[in-house]
């Protein structure tokens, strides 16, 4: 019975944060060997651990050991084990978290009521953004924002400004001021972005409100409302040569969030991003994409590069290779991804959780692991 | 455009519906913003898909205009009826229902809706925390598949024997390469929209 069986191994050095090990298949069993707890085999540590999808997401069953004299002890993981995913399927979200407020600042820092538990290159979106009937942030409730600042557990900046007088800071945990997780932000790379603000000059500098994914020498497309201003950008209607599109392309990267672009936006209309509170309902944001069948060309080869390397997202720092094949460059790229991730959840012995235990280990922590899918799964 | 959903959505622009009452962002469709895409579609050049239907001596059917396709959620059928007199024409309504397809709901002005339970939704991500619709509306060179090199199509089939002695288990299959294109961007939109009606379930 192997004809369908998929089987994966492989191996991490641990930084003690929860894991995402990204397969081409959805696991429905994983065994996890910590080879460094096994070889110290000293109190609180997990050596073994394994799953099996009829446990239950987030869970697990181990062998840790429990006491100062070490015995290796069966024990259970009722929350943070093992969990599997699956990144398509439209956008998914994680918990709705209480916003208890954003300042009225560029850029805007949100603070929420409990922590977090948010990381820089996390994406969010916030609802419910009203600090009385007529006031608040509602204009930028249901943008996407990849965060780029976390002041503390409970505090993180978006890219964006709210300093302008249609804002009203929000405070006191307005009801139904929410903030979730885009758990899978980016399906398709490079995708359609809200823009944060422009600055218009000889070439023109644009940040996003989410990592923009372009590749220098990207043709893009401006989509800009009237009553953001620079509507001077928008590819159509071109009025002098009517059904002809204006397209930019992108000549530098500055980091994640920001690019530049080669129009030459000299004596346009000031990006507004100051919207009136009041017109939120029906609100359209403003827009920057990549243009469809245009592409930039192969990718860079040099001295010791992989031949075929793989798109890798974000395009500035922190890149992170995508499952996929060779791409040429700047060219859409299916990001869709599954696999399963290891948590930081702790040992249970006897109903009594041992918080010094984690799954995933401590940091430097060299641990390898198998993921499985049968042939044939019985009740 | 099923096979092309996450891509759509992704990549393409969207369009925030604005022409429904509900006070949300975006709000439910309104037949303002049926006109608004279209025109932005027409504005670009966009091909059609579908030429028009011409009216008919039948009761209760009402011309077509040539159109777009739209490709929604069967949650958003009641919202759709509830435009009937406003712009709505129902798909029994048309003159002929020879190039209707099967998952044809009907037509408002120059966009012909598909409904479908895959088309995408993203719960509870509107403003006020409702779920957006995102309803793509396509001109006919807005996307295209491309057959990957040379790759031929294999028709798979191993007999049960394959498998084992109690030969439980044969293979069909069908593979090929194929990659798809964003070719226009100008000829693509997402109308976003949450709901008006209560679903009930």
């Amino acid at each position: 019975m192997t004809e369908y069986n998929k089987m994966a191994k492989g191996s991490f050095t641990s930084t003690g944060a929860a894991k995402v090990i990204t397969l081409p298949f959805t696991p429905d069993r994983i065994r996890l060997t910590n080879y460094t707890a096994a070889a110290a085999f000293t109190q609180h540590l997990i050596p073994e651990a394994w799953w099996d999808v009829q446990m239950g997401q987030g869970t697990g069953v181990c062998y840790y050991c429990d006491s100062s004299t070490p015995v290796l002890t069966s024990a259970v993981i009722t929350s943070g084990g093992f969990s599997t995913f699956q990144g398509g399927l439209s956008q998914q979200f994680g918990a709705k978290q209480q916003i208890s407020g954003i300042t009225a600042a560029n850029p805007a820092v949100v603070t929420t009521a409990s922590a977090h538990g948010y990381s820089v290159g996390d994406t969010v979106v916030m609802q419910g953004l009203n600090q009385s009937s007529t006031t608040g942030m509602q204009q930028i409730a249901g943008i996407p924002f990849t965060i780029t600042a976390v002041g503390s557990t409970t505090t993180f900046t978006i890219k964006w400004d709210t300093s302008g007088g249609n804002y009203t800071a929000l405070s006191g945990s307005p009801t139904g001021a929410y903030v979730m997780k885009v758990l899978y932000p980016f399906l398709y790379v490079p995708q359609d972005n809200v823009v944060a603000f422009v600055t218009t000059g000889t070439t023109t500098t644009v940040a996003t409100t989410m990592y923009h994914n372009f590749e220098i020498g990207q043709e893009i497309a401006f989509r800009i409302p009237t009553a953001w201003g620079t509507t001077q950008l928008n590819s159509l209607p071109n009025v002098v040569i009517p059904g002809s599109p204006v397209y930019g392309y992108v000549t530098s990267i500055t980091d994640n969030w920001t690019f530049v672009c080669s129009i030459n936006s000299t004596g346009y209309t000031a990006f507004n991003p100051n919207q009136v509170f009041a017109n939120y309902s029906g609100e359209q944001f403003p827009q920057v994409l990549a243009v469809g069948d245009v592409n930039t060309g192969g990718l860079s080869i040099s001295a010791g590069s992989a031949l075929y390397p793989s798109p890798s997202f974000p395009t500035s720092t922190n890149r992170v290779s995508t499952i996929n094949g060779p791409a040429i460059k700047g060219s859409f790229v299916n990001n869709t991804s599954q696999g399963f991730i290891i948590g930081t959840g702790n040992a249970v012995f006897q109903a009594s959780a041992d918080t010094s235990s984690h799954l995933v280990g401590a940091n430097a922590d060299v641990i390898y692991w198998e993921a499985f899918y049968d042939d044939v799964m019985l009740p | 455009m099923l096979i092309l959903r996450d891509y759509i959505i992704s990549a393409a622009s969207s369009i925030n519906a604005g022409g429904g009452n509900n006070g949300d962002n975006p709000t439910n469709l309104g037949v303002s913003d049926f006109s608004l895409v279209a025109t932005t579609l027409d504005t670009n050049n966009a091909y059609k898909f579908m030429s028009g239907i011409e009216g008919m001596d039948r009761f209760g059917t009402g011309p077509v205009r040539s159109a777009y396709f739209m490709l929604s959620s069967t949650e958003l059928q009641s919202d759709f009826d509830g435009l009937v007199g406003s712009g709505f024409i129902s798909q029994w309504n048309y003159p002929t229902n020879s190039s209707a397809l099967p998952s044809e709901y009907g037509s408002v002005f120059n966009i012909r809706i598909l409904t479908s339970s895959e088309a995408p939704v993203a719960r509870g991500a509107s403003a006020n925390g409702n779920d957006v619709y995102y309803n793509t509306v396509s001109g006919k060179q807005g996307l295209t598949h491309i057959n990957q090199d040379g790759y031929s199509m294999n028709l798979i089939y191993r007999d049960p024997y394959y498998s084992g002695m109690l030969a439980q288990n044969a293979t069909l299959a069908v593979k090929f390469a194929q990659a798809q294109a964003l070719t226009q961007d100008t000829a693509v939109r997402n109308l976003l929209c949450t709901r008006l009606s209560n679903l009930g379930v």
